[in-house]
């Protein structure tokens, strides 16, 4: 179970991007979290496996503070968490099946890990994940050579090469068109559902989280704007959604969007 | 495109004067008036291009008069003797009233609102701006084209400088007779005649040689015999004191190509020599000699093409030694000039700002001059090129690797930090790899450079090709000098391929 209390994050230049944060993640939730671009919600994925440190507040991890941890133990807690992004961030120029098994890199030793060597395990490992993804034809290829959704396929398949029992999803789909969001969010909810892994979310369209979320936070400016439950989702009307957003929201082939901002 | 777009929607303030004053002003100094007209910058460059073209004519009329010293004599003869100047300064002359007229629009169309001025007077300003180039540069096209033909001979023996490349040992065959001088009363004895050997035979047997006034010498016909047809003689004296030179007439030397039997038969003046008083008094004995150079044994490869194999080689390694010096120092500046990594405080900003500077100033001197102060310190040879290429390739190289550096993407590493990597795993499989294989291409890059510059550099005596290339064009030895561009051709091209294939891998 995750814990986020009183959160808050301002930034060096005086951006205040999260303002006293508070709230709860049971075991197996699809978390998703809407707002706009600006509106903290990268900030708050960033600042729960400690990217970026919070200035005030605590993330508690299965009763652990995790907040003040440091070296090993940070990278500990870590691993524990896998993260895939709205732009991959896979190493362009590497491997798939490097960018795959960096996912290992927290549980394998240093010096064989940076020589390349992984234990036999974990190279079984990666190939039943990578199956599992349905990427097995693309393991040697270079990460760029891909397509969206593939590179994303290979960010989720890092990801779970840690063993998460969470993943943080950062704008997942907001670089992909819809079939391919569809495709890449069915992935995360079958991890969801088969492996029992919590998922948080950040997403934009409407129609895409009354699919997939069991939980919805809305964050506007740093703030808990609005929370709500599957069946609260399901009757979430245009203008609820709208207010949200703020102002502007606005409705593109039918389905309600918040504008989304560059980047 | 944004600032652009600003700009075309903020309304043209109307002129500050009238159109007629606009003229006036522009009169007075051309390009006020259409400062003042609300297009200060067209003014501001009409003025500058007016003023520059002016200098520039003034300058060039000085130089082709400045034999004369009133105003008006230098300015008639410039323009006799550069007739480009004359309508340069025409075109002046309609530059101004052009300007003049300008002013009258560009105020005109403020007033309206538009900023639609025309492109016509740019344009005509570049034209002259052009034409004085022309007289500057001293380009002469009808000269390029007419003597381009005597230059062909020369093209030539660059171009197929082969014969040079291979060389037979040589062996001269001297066949040599005596004469006196001056004649005595006994009569000198002539050479013998021979059945089955070369033979050579004057007549007269004494004589007088040419005096140092002009006075001609005394003729004497040659007679040879059994000398391998088919190969050119040479006539070669030898005085007194036993000094051998060749027989010229008229300035030419003298030779002469024997018949099917080896026999021949010519007509030489007894050449003018000083002879020292150590020769002593009296009647003196001259040789006069036959010589046929004939080549023996097998053919080799010539000193020419084997120096230039060795010093293409020296070349190469200046390249490589340069630029592994060049990468290995390169890499520790490059962090020290990305900025992305030095901008946490004002020390590492002024480091940044410091080594970024001098980088700048080092690369913006060329190799070439590099290498002259290297030979200064080092004196002459590849030592000296390989300093000098190597100043320069840390200071290209650190700018292109600070870059590359700058250029991470920090997405990677971010994804990486988030799988519970340490920080060695975080260089190595986020870092590394971005900055790798830029790394590597501007490397191969810079070695390609590298090697082109060490051919030039032995120019100023750096060492490697390039120092006998200017020694053999300074010779006049086209030849030789062919056969080593032929070799920096050759090894530019292959490098070329070579280097562009391995960057298209890293890219």
């Amino acid at each position: 179970m995750l814990e986020i209390k009183n959160l808050t994050k301002i930034y060096d230049d005086g951006t205040v991007a999260l303002k006293n944060v508070s709230f709860t993640v049971p075991d197996g939730e699809f978390l998703v979290i809407i707002g706009l671009s600006g509106s903290g919600k990268s900030t708050l994925l960033r600042c729960i496996n400690r990217l970026i440190e919070p200035t005030e507040g605590q993330v508690i991890w299965n009763g652990v503070d995790v907040t003040p941890l440091k070296g090993e133990e940070l990278r500990q807690y870590r691993r524990e968490i896998g993260m895939i992004f709205q732009h991959f961030n896979l190493v362009k120029r590497s491997s798939v099946l490097k960018n795959v098994m960096s996912g290992r890199l927290g549980y394998a030793k240093t010096l064989p890990s940076m020589i390349g060597k992984f234990s036999v395990e974990d190279q079984q490992k990666a190939k039943k994940t990578i199956e599992r993804l349905n990427i097995q034809d693309q393991v040697n290829k270079r990460a760029d050579e891909l397509s969206g959704g593939q590179q994303q396929r290979v960010g989720i398949a890092r990801a779970l090469m840690q063993d998460p029992k969470m993943i943080l999803a950062d704008e997942p789909v907001a670089s992909l068109d819809p079939v391919l969001a569809h495709s890449i969010l069915s992935n995360l909810e079958r991890l969801n559902q088969e492996d029992k892994i919590t998922i948080i979310c950040s997403l934009h369209y409407l129609d895409l989280v009354q699919r997939y979320a069991s939980r919805v936070i809305g964050l506007r400016l740093g703030e808990i704007v609005y929370e709500g439950t599957k069946a609260q989702i399901m009757k979430l009307t245009d203008e609820e959604f709208k207010e949200i957003y703020g102002e502007e929201a606005e409705r593109i082939g039918g389905n309600l969007i918040g504008t989304v901002k560059e980047g | 495109m944004a600032k652009k777009q600003s700009a075309q929607k903020e309304p043209q303030k109307p002129s500050l004067v009238p159109p007629i004053i606009a003229s006036i002003l522009s009169a007075i100094i051309p390009g006020l008036g259409q400062m003042l007209a609300r297009a200060f910058k067209r003014g501001l460059t009409i003025l500058l291009s007016f003023v520059t073209i002016a200098g520039l004519l003034a300058w060039r009329i000085y130089l082709e008069g400045r034999r004369y010293t009133d105003i008006k004599t230098i300015i008639l003869k410039a323009f006799q003797f550069s007739p480009i100047l004359r309508f340069v300064f025409i075109l002046l002359i309609v530059l101004y009233l052009w300007i003049i007229l300008d002013a009258y629009l560009t105020a005109r169309k403020s007033n309206k609102g538009s900023r639609a001025y025309g492109s016509g007077l740019v344009f005509f300003i570049l034209a002259v701006f052009f034409l004085l180039g022309w007289q500057i540069g001293d380009i002469n096209m009808g000269e390029f084209f007419s003597q381009a033909g005597e230059a062909l001979p020369t093209m030539g023996r660059l171009l197929w400088p082969w014969e040079k490349a291979v060389t037979r040992p040589e062996e001269i065959l001297i066949i040599s007779t005596t004469v006196q001088s001056p004649c005595t009363d006994v009569e000198y004895p002539t050479g013998e005649i021979k059945e089955d050997e070369p033979y050579l035979v004057t007549s007269p047997t004494c004589g007088n040689p040419t005096e140092s006034d002009g006075t001609a010498g005394t003729e004497f016909t040659l007679i040879g015999g059994n000398f391998n047809p088919g190969q050119e003689v040479e006539i070669w004296w030898s005085d007194p004191i036993g000094n051998e030179f060749r027989q010229r007439q008229s300035g030419e030397y003298v030779k002469v190509m024997p018949d099917a039997n080896g026999d021949f038969e010519i007509k030489v003046i007894m050449p003018y020599r000083l002879i020292p008083p150590v020769a002593g008094e009296g009647p003196k004995i001259w040789e006069v000699q036959g010589r046929q150079v004939q080549s023996v044994g097998k053919a080799q490869l010539s000193e020419e093409l084997t120096l230039s194999v060795e010093k293409m080689i020296e070349t190469i390694i200046i390249g490589m030694m340069a630029t592994l010096f060049g990468v290995i120092l390169a890499i520790p500046i490059s962090f020290l000039a990305a900025r992305n990594l030095m901008s946490q405080n004002f020390l590492t900003k002024s480091i940044y700002y410091f080594v970024r500077t001098v980088l700048n100033i080092v690369r913006s001197i060329e190799p070439l001059i590099w290498a002259i102060i290297a030979t200064i310190i080092v004196g002459l040879g590849p030592f000296a090129g390989i300093l000098a290429l190597t100043l320069h390739s840390i200071a290209a190289l650190a700018k292109m690797y600070s870059e590359a550096i700058e250029g991470i993407d920090q997405g990677p590493i971010e994804a990486v930090q988030a799988t519970g990597a340490n920080w060695f795993q975080t260089i190595v499989y986020a870092v590394i790899p971005q900055i790798v294989p830029p790394f590597i291409s501007f490397t191969i890059y810079r070695w390609d450079i590298n090697i082109r510059m060490s051919t030039v550099i032995g120019f100023v005596g750096g060492g490697g090709i390039g120092f006998l290339l200017q020694q053999w064009i300074r010779l006049l030895d086209y030849k030789s000098a062919g056969i080593a561009v032929w070799f920096i051709t050759i090894t530019v091209m292959i490098l070329d391929n070579v280097s562009a294939e391995i960057r298209e891998k890293y890219n």
